[in-house]
């Protein structure tokens, strides 16, 4: 891999410093363009926060927060959420992980296959999902389905297009024969090589699709709402019914809480794919 | 939400992984065929859970659709799906994602061409990570924050109110399908921008200069070679946006109360248990008529994608 990533990155740069000079906009026009399209992303951000701290008569009040953070079910929903978003990870990692370094040490030929699966839940809906849940697992013992075990479950599955991709790309991106070769060269079974060798090796792409997996499921409604259980978005559309600025605060720190750890990896996926040729095993 | 992006953005890389990967196979196909059957243990547990978790569920729908209360077969559930309110709410679904899909593709599409004629880097890369963020972002909280800003009492709409337009007295409602293409937008545009950039940025310099010594004119390379190849990703990309609008629950759900009829909520009212007598597998043929247009979409996708990656070796 690590031969013929290089024809890769200078490419893309130059095609970088390229299409400036050949797409040849006017200034104005990608200023105009920017700011609009800019100001259609802030703007419901700005208002939700001026919303949120919205009293009677256009006072400043920070009651819908101080109220949010003294109700239980804020606190035991999203627990719930938490509890349901650590499990998936846990499942999804232990699902995964032997999964990819599988596939590209003995089936390297169905790697473009395996890729295409994770990408079936696509063609799926969650509301339909959710049907065949409840139609074909509606026999299973309670502590599965009558529990968010069931959720964690699903999770697995519709957040699969993106968790596979994240580990996809990082043992894509290591020399992982010649590791695994080496390993075992050295006397080191499957389980020491996957602990000192492959682990460390692709901590990048855990990491991603643990935060991806962990987004979705901490923002995850369909599901859990079809099959009545009260996670925490379950719980914020509750609330909006009753009280509409405590829900505009609620969806402002949940907004805020995936977008740092997704802004996070977007940068460090973006700047690894553009040195990913001249730093490859460096982790 | 899906999540296409990554998927896309690395697109124009795998050219490079296809002339590796076809190295390790040769090697590979020479050894035999009982390590095939060894090597494809390792990947049983994964394929086994896709099947109960993702293949059972979605098979079981399709096959109770079939049935009657009985367990006899019959078409009289997707007789009912097609007409009167269902009929109604697959042309609305579809309408829906039809428009919400076609802005935000000349939208993003005009977004990418400005990112991309830019040389600030600090623009760029702002850009590609909010693309990033706000393409995940959906669902309950993108309603409410939009309810915040457009909705009865929002703030814009208080804002323009004061300045003397009152925009819902002039037909416009935050909890309609309008409403809803617009709220769309939010995770729609920088799903295409994300998808957009990499085809908008393999245009090569050199494309264009050869263009120009041969005599074209900075048009005519637009008409001949720019836009044909960026038709078909735009093509592509508006097939993701569609299906990503159509299969979208959340946040219709939370900003309508499911009020609104489109298909995902009035499936959704058939689960929560809103089922009239003699409609107990209504719902599942909903569900099957959803899995249906998404597999066409899809397959159009992978006949689109196909051509693209083609020249974006």
């Amino acid at each position: 891999m690590a031969t013929i990533a290089p024809d890769l990155t200078p490419s893309t740069k130059t095609n970088g410093n390229n299409s400036s000079d050949v797409l040849k906009l006017g200034r104005p026009f990608r200023y105009i363009v920017l700011t609009l399209v800019g100001l259609f992303f802030i703007v419901p951000i700005v208002s939700s926060a001026r919303f949120s701290f919205l009293g009677n008569h256009n006072s400043f009040t920070i009651s819908a927060y101080t109220q949010l953070f003294g109700t239980a079910q804020f606190w035991s929903t999203l627990f719930l959420s938490v509890k349901v978003g650590v499990g998936t990870v846990f499942l999804t990692l232990a699902l995964l992980i032997p999964t990819v370094v599988w596939v590209h040490v003995r089936l390297p030929k169905l790697r473009r296959v395996f890729e295409a699966i994770s990408l079936l839940p696509l063609v799926v809906p969650s509301v339909v999902v959710t049907l065949g849940v409840i139609t074909s697992f509606r026999g299973l013992p309670n502590i599965i389905y009558g529990t968010p075990v069931i959720l964690s479950l699903e999770y697995v599955v519709l957040a699969l297009p993106f968790s596979y991709r994240a580990l996809d790309s990082s043992v894509q991106s290591i020399d992982l024969k010649t590791l695994v070769e080496a390993g075992q060269s050295l006397g080191a079974g499957w389980i020491k090589l996957l602990r000192f060798v492959l682990l460390p090796n692709i901590r990048g792409g855990i990491i991603g699709a643990s935060i991806l997996t962990f987004a979705f499921c901490l923002g995850e409604f369909a599901v859990a709402s079809l099959l009545s259980f009260t996670t925490f978005p379950v719980f914020l559309v509750q609330v909006g019914q009753l009280a509409a600025s405590q829900a505009v605060a609620l969806s402002l720190i949940a907004l805020l809480f995936t977008w740092i750890p997704l802004a996070v990896i977007t940068l460090v996926f973006s700047q690894r794919r553009a040195s990913r040729s001249t730093i490859v095993a460096d982790e | 939400m899906t999540k296409y992006n990554e998927e896309l953005l690395d697109s124009n890389i795998r050219p490079v992984d296809n002339g590796e990967k076809t190295q390790v196979a040769a090697g590979r196909s020479s050894r035999g065929r009982r390590r095939g059957l060894g090597n494809a243990l390792g990947a049983i547990p994964f394929i086994a859970y896709i099947g109960v978790f993702l293949a059972l569920p979605a098979v079981s729908v399709i096959a109770t659709a079939f049935q009657d209360g009985n367990g006899k077969f019959t078409l009289s559930n997707f007789n009912e799906a097609v007409h009167g309110v269902y009929l109604k709410s697959f042309v609305a679904s579809i309408e829906l994602s039809f428009v919400a899909a076609l802005v935000a593709v000349v939208v993003g599409l005009l977004a990418a061409l400005a990112v991309s004629s830019t040389s600030n880097s600090v623009v760029r890369s702002l850009v590609t990570a909010g693309s990033g963020v706000f393409a995940n972002t959906g669902g309950v909280p993108l309603a409410f924050s939009f309810i915040a800003t457009v909705g009865n009492f929002g703030i814009i709409t208080k804002l323009l109110k004061s300045a003397g337009i009152d925009i819902y007295a002039h037909g416009f409602s935050l909890y309609s399908v309008t409403g809803l293409a617009i709220v769309y937008q939010y995770f729609l545009i920088p799903l295409m921008v994300l998808i957009m950039l990499p085809p908008i940025q393999a245009i090569r310099k050199e494309w264009v200069d050869a263009s120009q010594s041969l005599g074209a004119s900075r048009s005519q390379f637009w008409r001949w070679i720019g836009i044909p190849l960026l038709l078909p990703p735009i093509f592509a990309a508006f097939i993701v946006l569609f299906t990503d609008s159509f299969a979208a629950y959340a946040t219709a759900q939370a900003l309508t109360s499911g009020t609104i009829p489109l298909v995902p909520i009035q499936l959704g009212a058939l689960i929560s248990g809103n089922v009239l007598a003699g409609q107990t597998n209504l719902g599942d043929a909903l569900g099957a008529g959803m899995i249906l247009i998404v597999v066409l979409a899809g397959v159009i996708y992978a006949t689109i994608q196909r051509r693209t990656s083609r020249w974006l070796r």
